[in-house]
């Protein structure tokens, strides 16, 4: 019964403190109520000492008023907590190591949450955003058709098109090239493609030894593209309905 | 890594122009197969790639497409692609700015096509072949453009009414572009009754994607109904279907699509058009088959008391094939 033995030694000088504090501010109530009283003029004219102060000068039916006695203004430093029973039943309560104890049991026998990351990954949203990648049609042909709408949306200005018409009148690009180190990864190129041409793959693992390489051309991205035609058919495939 | 790829940078020129490689494409087009279970065709045959985009985001249309003519179904499936593309370009951008461009790209090519020179798009070929069959004007198809464009700055509308020109610049302009499509445009009642069932379509279309609309902070039910039953646009986003007052909004914007229909049913009753006892002319039945999927949601609605929330609603009517069938051939819908 600590807590008891805690109250019965913190009892007696807590009730000292009080009483100091008490005895003062019932010092500093008189000073106050001495110098804002309104004094008879008469009696004004001969010379007082203020530094004494003036207990026994007091208006018969006034009280003295202390900070204790103005409503709302007492301090109680535990009024919010929790009771002295409550922190002792925390205190005893000894279900909750157990408790504590049996969730770590229950962890014990669990697979663990990690995974053997360049081996095994977690999974991603079919919306993620990762390296650049150009597609075509299922017959070859490139998908691009050189209307530089994803240059012109680039919050980066990352994108950098070529173009050229080719002899059977379409225009293709010539050059195609995506400064891997500027791009923010936005999805805007993808989201302004009219054709699906550029989009965002899920790959996040092209990290390379130099900054050159993070220069991306034309072939680089087409060579994405076919890489993960499959994948990413079926990322954009998820979420297209006609509404 | 980095020797390959500073040598693949000289020959970036010359890859440019070099055609397509025989191997690489046929595994290609097999992974496609996988994900898709469909091969997509491209610009070789953009025909395919829009009747299969159809089949992938609109079977509703899908299934109609088949009561068209045999030599008309490119050109109908060119047309649905183009509008269920435009209708789609809202929800692929984050921002109204690249939708804008994204509709300017389509205004471009709508104007190249009038000129004979379409962008290299399959859906934009599709539609070049479609006008050099039949008379398309493309005020009908820039219009429809417009009001997406328009519908990308204000998703909600205020009034029933601003609902109503929308649906009549989106959906009824798409219905008058099949007309001209089946050479029937300057018959004013078919005119008439396909923008009825094009409000009326609008609003299945909207009613049917309000769970989605929700879940993204829209409310596509007019504020005017909703304030009229005391609806709050937060307490939908939140608890869908159990808020106050929204199955009473959805019924009252039900019988709006439902009055459309109706209206629509009674121009061939009315006999002038030389429909006989509320048939439809067998010409342009293709056209007015629309109002069957319209009316089914509208009866399953009603079935699980106009919460447009419940699960039902969600999946695809199997009826409906047959449906569509049979109102081809009772020439009703």
């Amino acid at each position: 019964m600590s807590f008891v033995r805690a109250l019965v030694v913190a009892g007696p000088s807590a009730r000292l403190a009080a009483g100091r504090v008490a005895a003062s501010r019932l010092a500093l109530a008189h000073r106050w109520h001495s110098t804002q009283t309104p004094r008879d003029p008469l009696l004004t004219t001969q010379h007082k000492d203020h530094l004494i102060p003036e207990v026994h000068v007091r208006s018969p039916g006034a009280r003295t008023y202390t900070a204790a006695d103005e409503p709302g203004k007492d301090f109680d430093p535990y009024k919010d907590g929790p009771s002295a029973i409550d922190k002792a039943v925390h205190l005893f309560f000894f279900t909750e190591i157990i408790r504590g104890m049996w969730i770590v049991l229950e962890q014990f026998f669990r697979p663990p949450y990690t995974i053997m990351y360049p081996f095994e990954k977690g999974p991603l949203s079919p919306r993620f955003r990762g390296e650049h990648a150009l597609r075509r049609y299922p017959s070859g042909e490139e998908r691009c058709i050189a209307c530089k709408l994803c240059e012109a949306i680039c919050p980066a200005q990352a994108i950098t098109i070529e173009s050229e018409a080719r002899l059977d009148g379409s225009r293709r690009t010539t050059r195609y090239d995506i400064d891997m180190t500027k791009c923010i990864y936005c999805g805007f190129c993808q989201e302004a493609c009219p054709v699906d041409a550029i989009v965002e793959t899920q790959n996040q693992e092209f990290s390379t030894e130099t900054r050159e390489e993070l220069l991306y051309n034309k072939e680089k991205l087409l060579a994405n593209g076919d890489r993960a035609e499959a994948e990413i058919a079926a990322n954009l495939q998820a979420d297209h309905v006609y509404r | 890594m980095l020797r390959q790829s500073r040598r693949t940078l000289p020959r970036l020129q010359c890859y440019a122009s070099r055609p397509a490689v025989g191997p690489r494409v046929r595994c290609r087009t097999v992974a496609t197969a996988d994900a898709t279970g469909h091969p997509e065709a491209g610009i070789a045959d953009p025909e395919a790639y829009c009747r299969d985009l159809v089949r992938k985001r609109d079977y509703e249309s899908y299934l109609i497409g088949s009561c068209y003519p045999r030599r008309l179904q490119g050109a109908f499936f060119a047309l649905r692609a183009f509008y269920v593309e435009l209708a789609s370009v809202q929800d692929n951008v984050s921002n109204s700015m690249i939708g804008k461009m994204r509709m300017q790209f389509w205004r471009d090519a709508v104007k190249n096509i009038a000129d004979g020179r379409p962008p290299r798009h399959p859906i934009a070929l599709a539609l070049h072949d479609a006008s050099q069959r039949a008379n398309l004007p493309s005020y009908h198809l820039r219009r429809i453009i417009d009001a997406r464009d328009a519908e990308l700055h204000t998703p909600t509308h205020l009034t029933l009414e601003s609902l109503t020109a929308h649906a009549e610049s989106t959906s009824s302009t798409f219905f008058y572009l099949l007309l001209s499509l089946l050479n029937l445009s300057s018959s004013s009642t078919f005119s008439h009754a396909a923008s009825h069932l094009g409000i009326a379509q609008s609003i299945h279309v909207l009613l049917r994607a309000l769970p989605y609309h929700a879940s993204k902070g829209r409310m596509v039910i007019p504020a005017e109904i909703t304030a009229r039953h005391g609806v709050r646009q937060e307490d939908v986003f939140r608890r869908g279907g159990n808020a106050d007052g929204i199955s009473d909004a959805v019924f009252e914007f039900a019988t709006v699509a439902n009055d459309n229909l109706l209206t629509a049913r009674e121009m061939f009753k009315s006999g002038s058009s030389g429909g006989d006892g509320g048939k439809v002319p067998q010409v342009a039945m293709p056209v007015f088959l629309y109002g069957i999927p319209t009316r089914d949601y509208l009866g399953r609605l009603e079935a699980v008391n106009f919460d447009a929330f419940a699960p039902s609603l969600q999946v695809r009517d199997w009826k409906l094939p047959w449906r569509i069938w049979r109102g081809y051939y009772k020439r009703e819908f």
